[in-house]
């Protein structure tokens, strides 16, 4: 039991003094700043038709524990994803292979390391939301049962789900990252559509947020006595706050079976653990794919010629970009697996082949979406693959390597664009095909600089993330591609945001080159 | 080519130095870099690569300040870093390309440099085969590989020979030898044996310090006569090395024929003719 208390200790502590932790933990205690909107924001969080709650400890208490539980589930589960891997890049999961360590201990010890990385950020998110009740409250007075409750008996079970799903899909789709990234996102969208018909059905709600949200909604019911269920909003919806209507929510007292309901998710995660355990590969998988290609390298037949290094032929100077550009394309064009691709092609032929709005709205932000593993390592590969000594001493790095890096992510975006833009040239949406062209060039900076800017990919992953979920949410304030009608300055302003970041990642690299 | 380092110095924490006050200058020809781990010398090598600054100092190449024009040492720099990495998804021949095109270099000549290359470093039969299905040994030669490929003025090799078998060193040695002559080759090991064939001055750190530089000759030199062989009782070994620097030991009929510095000679010993090992260990322990 020490040796395991260690094991979690350890692998905790070196998650937490990453530096991605730490960028993640700031953006989530800033989007957690925003969870119960300061009285004069014009942006509502969780709406029940017109109204909100009065701001009492147990409306800030609930709408940040429920809207933790949804957005840690999506965006923790990026953060957490890579316990596996990373271990089996660093070889240390080859030194724990050979030790007396199950599968279900290895297992459960990653689960619970997850969980404790994802705790940290909701203890901290917990914190804010009582400093939010001080500064916002209707003048009610504070009740610590009001925030723990909810925070205990919806947000934990929920993240201690999603550190198991994050194992579970480790051991199933090990190398395939994208599988990983996309087969969740998938999965999240459906457990937060679904809708539970009956009292007994809230307790099948993994995220537990259904059983307040119904309760808000059966209180504004009875205020607007009304027999239709008023509508809810979650999430982040601008400027449809009207102040004048409230009402009063004192929290609710979860039944029994509610509670044993969560318990049985906590269990059920376990049992899950267990049951994925004897197919874990114990990192073999890897080990034995490369034994096999390097033992033919090894018998392969040894061509012995010395050469004189001082008669080799001379190479010719050439200072152009375009030869690094091939060979970034080649990266970006290399990386991942090559089904990929055929996803990519089915994509492109969606959009030409639905209604170019449905294109536009939903299929190019998923065509992008699934060239994150490619984009969010633009300016990262070279320490990822240990190769930054040589990108460091290169002839004007950023004037060179950092623009064909920023080219070869711009191409391969505009390529995947490519039918739809055309489509929408012929029809003479030129607006709307400029604005896909600046979103590729936007997105593609942006994953550079966050690339830079964290020293890593995640930072970008789950950004990107969130974004292509606003995306597909039609919210139009992240649209970056122009999908929503917009004012006319839509795509000056786009086009300054490009030139913003892209001036920051010239500056910060020059920074980085400097120090 | 004339390479000034001087006063150089690079510090982590407030009292805390990689490299103190170093100062050298090296011309054509190979410099060996001897020391133990931490003595600093992958911290100069790079300094010297333009891959970070120097705090206190400055380094000259033929007068010019790399630190404020680092692009000149660029444009004729060959580097290879201690631990370095490759993308395995690209193949030796793409990869090198990759590697001249940072370097600005290119041309018709190019193919032919790199396929010259592979063959001199026996790359020639896996050159279109993923590098991450290389072995350690293969993608050390690769990294060599790069380092050559812009027919560079000065050459750092920062222990180019891990990873490498015995056939192998000897090709790189051979590699190497004919470039003494035209530039300025700089080769940091910790292992005396891959210095000692090749380089025609050899410098020794310890802690971030240069604790002697000169020829091979003038090295050995200061354990002239302090070289001594003896036979020891197993027993004996452990109270042996307590008094003194041992250098080897040898199984031979049950004892142990123990290689020993001392300044002066014991009653059974006897006086062996000194190498740079010798003299490295000295130093090193004596420093």
């Amino acid at each position: 039991m020490k040796r395991f208390l260690s094991m979690i200790k350890y692998d905790y502590l070196q998650r937490t003094r990453s530096y991605t932790f730490l960028i993640t933990l700031c953006a989530s205690m800033a989007i957690a700043y925003t969870f119960v909107p300061e009285p004069n924001a014009n942006y509502s969080t969780l709406r029940i038709a017109d109204y909100v709650g009065y701001y009492n400890a147990a409306w800030f208490g609930y709408v940040t524990a429920i809207m933790s539980s949804i957005f840690l589930s999506l965006v923790g589960f990026y953060l957490i994803n890579s316990g596996i891997k990373r271990d089996s890049e660093t070889k240390i999961g080859q030194v724990i292979a050979a030790t007396s360590v199950s599968n279900f201990k290895y297992l459960l010890y990653k689960t619970v390391s997850n969980f404790l990385v994802l705790v940290t950020i909701v203890f901290l998110i917990f914190l804010m939301s009582i400093v939010l009740f001080f500064l916002y409250n209707d003048g009610y007075p504070f009740e610590l049962l009001q925030f723990l409750k909810p925070y205990l008996l919806i947000t934990i079970p929920a993240l201690f789900l999603v550190a198991v799903l994050a194992v579970a899909f480790e051991v199933f789709f090990g190398t395939y990252s994208v599988v990983q990234n996309i087969g969740f996102f998938f999965l999240f969208s459906i457990l937060l559509v679904y809708s539970p018909q009956t009292d007994r059905q809230l307790s099948y709600d993994i995220f537990g947020s259904k059983i307040v949200t119904n309760h808000m909604e059966n209180e504004v019911q009875k205020i607007l006595q009304t027999d239709q269920k008023p509508g809810l909003n979650i999430g982040f919806v601008l400027g449809n706050v009207n102040r004048n209507k409230k009402f009063e929510f004192n929290g609710l007292e979860f039944p029994t079976s509610f509670i044993i309901s969560r318990l049985v998710w906590i269990l059920l995660g376990l049992a899950l653990v267990t049951l994925i355990s004897p197919l874990f590969h114990r990192f073999t998988k890897k080990v034995q794919r490369q034994k096999k290609k390097q033992s033919v390298v090894a018998n392969d037949q040894r061509l012995a010629r010395e050469i004189n290094i001082l008669k080799l032929p001379l190479p010719e100077v050439d200072y152009g970009i375009l030869p690094l550009l091939k060979s970034e394309l080649l990266l970006l064009f290399r990386k991942g697996k090559k089904w990929l691709w055929i996803v990519n092609i089915i994509g492109m032929a969606f959009l030409v082949a639905l209604p170019y709005k449905i294109s536009h709205q939903i299929v190019l932000p998923i065509v992008w979406f699934l060239q994150v593993g490619r984009i969010s390592e633009i300016t990262t590969k070279e320490v990822s693959n240990n190769v930054h000594y040589f990108a460091r001493t290169s002839y004007l790095p950023i004037n060179r390597l950092l623009l064909s890096q920023a080219l070869s992510g711009i191409l391969l975006l505009q390529l995947l664009a490519m039918p739809l833009i055309v489509r929408l040239a012929i029809l003479g949406e030129t607006k709307a095909a400029f604005s896909i062209v600046l979103g590729g060039l936007l997105i593609v900076l942006f994953a550079a600089v966050s690339g830079m800017l964290s020293k890593g990919k995640k930072l970008f992953e789950v950004l990107f993330f969130m974004i292509t979920y606003a995306n597909i949410n039609s919210i139009p304030a992240l649209d970056y591609f122009g999908a929503f009608e917009h004012h006319p300055n839509y795509i000056l302003q786009l086009g300054s945001i490009s030139l913003i970041v892209l001036l920051t990642g010239i500056l910060f690299k020059k920074y980085q080159l400097r120090e | 080519m004339r390479l000034d380092i001087q006063q150089v110095s690079k510090r982590y924490a407030k009292n805390t130095y990689g490299l103190k006050d170093f100062s050298i200058t090296i011309e054509n020809g190979i410099l060996g870099l001897l020391g133990p781990n931490g003595a600093g010398k992958s911290t100069l090598l790079k300094m010297l690569a333009t891959v970070s600054k120097p705090t206190e100092g400055i380094i000259l190449l033929n007068k010019n300040n790399i630190e404020k024009d680092p692009n000149y040492m660029r444009k004729q720099l060959g580097f290879l870093p201690q631990d370095f990495g490759v993308y395995p998804n690209l193949n030796a021949i793409e990869f090198l390309e990759y590697m001249a095109a940072m370097k600005g270099i290119g041309g018709k000549t190019l193919r032919r440099r790199i396929n010259d290359l592979l063959e001199g470093l026996n790359l020639t039969h896996v050159a279109k085969r993923p590098i991450g299905t290389y072995s350690g040994g293969m993608k050390q030669r690769v990294g060599i590989a790069q380092a050559l490929l812009n027919d560079p003025k000065i050459i750092i090799f920062d222990e180019p020979t891990v990873g490498l078998d015995p056939e192998e060193r000897l090709r790189f040695r051979n590699l190497i030898s004919d470039l003494a002559n035209h530039c300025i080759v700089i080769l940091s090991s910790h292992i005396v044996s891959d210095i000692d064939t090749v380089a025609d001055e050899v410098a020794i750190m310890k802690s971030g310090r240069l604790i002697t530089q000169g020829n091979q000759k003038s090295i050995v030199e200061l354990v002239k006569d302090k070289v001594f062989e003896i036979t020891l009782e197993r027993d004996q070994l452990n109270d042996f090395k307590m008094s003194h620097i041992v250098v080897s030991t040898m199984r031979k009929e049950g004892n142990l024929v123990t290689r020993f510095i001392a300044d002066s000679p014991i009653e059974t010993a006897t006086v062996q003719e000194a190498n740079l090992e010798d003299a490295y260990l000295y130093l090193i322990k004596t420093n």
